[in-house]
């Protein structure tokens, strides 16, 4: 049999789809969902169905593929849920299980948050997303760059207040 | 508040609070209540930011571990159908080998499978899943006597009587359609057609069309009528009328093959209504949310039930 390197079947190349994809689908999801647990279910079984149809789906329609059928997996949540809440009228709305920082953002608020960091001076664009996305503490990040906390405070301080002037009125 | 001064470096506040070390009610002494609530947003913001650029491997690993399941799955649904024709072959091989032999022919049924036959006055039966019936052909021009474990719709040819026999009651009629469910220690019978006697308990029971009678676990005799003109299980359904959710739970484990923890809920409790038997979450569903139970998957095939709150 001759192995078409560029087959969604072929375990590899449908890992570099999911790599290539995924963050986006995901990010997808989550404005859709405003859920980030439902999300990450709708994103791992899209990836599943893909897989399943590898064979049907075309490599250059991957990507197109993934967002349908994460689209109709949550249309279809949305209907089955307006299903319940209608027999769970009399029930109280069960509170969110979100924490109350995951309020309902839209979309452009994150694009402008990452325009705002992209905008950040090199330095302080460094310790931020050190800080921020490597997860790495203050005083971590001071002895990677061997400078002192207190400079890496200063930098983490300068960054949030550029940025809320890129941002400015809500 | 000595601490407080440390903090009123003018310069490091707003790191300090992005990481836990002074509150929202610090920051607001430094900025105004305009900042605030930008600050604030932007730390939600940034929070979804986070998890959305989380590296997704984990989600990949679970991906890849749902694959496996479903092939699996796909592989014993397979094999599954293999050992069916297999043994389909097996009662069609002993089929034979009893019209020469005195030997009884049995007919089983597995889980989510229906059957129908047809016996050899012409008589028809639909088995349920899970069922049993067997009969002595040798002896079939003399008695039509069947024997029955679960459930099955018969559509008898009229001519000499004809016996079902179940452990909890015997239906003998003479030509008509009815529906027989014994399985464990519930035992029910509807009319369709015609006229059946049951017997209970060396005590009779006759039913006319559309009459049903029912028995749970021993405890006294109901009888009711019936709407339906043929049981809705033969078209992929489920249907129950007061009956205790005990036998509907034991009905969807019989039918998808699923076990159920019913520790913590009151299974007594009286349920009406019906189940697919074609898509498992909507059996579920029209089970349990009706019921306001909740039920989680505990393992492949198990699920465990309790009240909702």
């Amino acid at each position: 049999m001759i192995k078409d390197l560029n087959n969604i079947c072929d375990g590899k190349f449908f890992k570099t789809i999911f790599d290539l994809y995924a963050k986006d689908l995901k990010r997808f999801l989550y404005f859709k969902t405003q859920d980030m647990d439902l999300a990450e279910d709708i994103l791992q079984d899209s990836f599943v169905k893909l897989w399943e149809n590898c064979n049907k789906v075309d490599q250059t329609k991957a990507k197109s593929y993934l967002f349908t059928v994460a689209k109709n997996m949550f249309l279809n949540i949305k209907k089955h849920e307006k299903v319940v809440r209608n027999h769970q009228k009399l029930h109280v709305a069960k509170s969110n299980k979100e924490t109350p920082e995951f309020i309902l953002l839209e979309q452009e608020f994150l694009v402008k948050i990452e325009k705002a960091i992209s905008d950040l001076p090199e330095k302080q664009r460094t310790v931020f997303l050190m800080n921020r996305i490597e997860k790495k503490k203050y005083r971590e990040i001071a002895e990677m760059l061997d400078i002192s906390v207190k400079t890496v405070e200063k930098r983490m301080h300068f960054a949030l207040k550029a940025m809320k002037e890129k941002i400015g009125n809500v | 508040m000595e601490s407080n001064k440390t903090h009123k470096d003018k310069e490091v506040y707003l790191a300090q609070w992005l990481d836990g070390k002074i509150s929202d009610e610090t920051l607001k002494e430094y900025v105004s209540e305009e900042d605030f609530l930008i600050y604030k947003k932007m730390q939600s913001g940034l929070l979804i930011m986070e998890e959305l650029e989380k590296p997704l491997a984990s989600s990949f690993n679970a991906v890849q571990q749902k694959i496996q399941q479903q092939k699996r799955t796909k592989f014993r649904r397979q094999t599954y159908r293999w050992s069916i024709s297999i043994a389909a072959s097996l009662v069609l091989f002993f089929g034979l080998y009893s019209s020469i032999n005195v030997q009884s022919t049995t007919i089983e049924t597995f889980f989510a499978h229906q059957k129908e036959i047809v016996l050899l006055d012409g008589s028809e039966v639909i088995m349920n899943s899970n069922s049993e019936i067997s009969y002595q052909e040798r002896e079939w021009n003399l008695k039509r006597d069947v024997n029955l474990k679960g459930e099955a719709f018969f559509k008898v040819k009229k001519g000499s009587s004809f016996t079902v026999l179940t452990d909890q009651g015997t239906v003998t009629v003479l030509g008509t359609k009815f529906n027989v469910n014994a399985s464990d220690d519930f035992f029910e019978v509807i009319c369709y057609e015609g006229k059946v006697k049951v017997n209970i308990n060396k005590e009779d029971y006759f039913l006319t069309p559309n009459q049903a009678i029912r028995r749970i676990n021993g405890n006294t005799i109901e009888r009711w009528d019936s709407k339906s003109i043929s049981p809705t299980w033969i078209n992929g359904e489920s249907s129950f009328k007061s009956v205790p959710l005990k036998y509907v739970i034991k009905a969807l484990e019989k039918q998808y093959n699923l076990k159920f923890i019913t520790t913590k809920i009151d299974d007594s409790l009286i349920f009406t209504g019906s189940f697919s038997h074609k898509n498992i979450e909507i059996a579920l569903a029209s089970v349990f949310k009706t019921m306001n139970i909740s039920y989680s998957k505990k393992d492949k095939s198990v699920y465990e039930l309790n009240h909702d709150k």
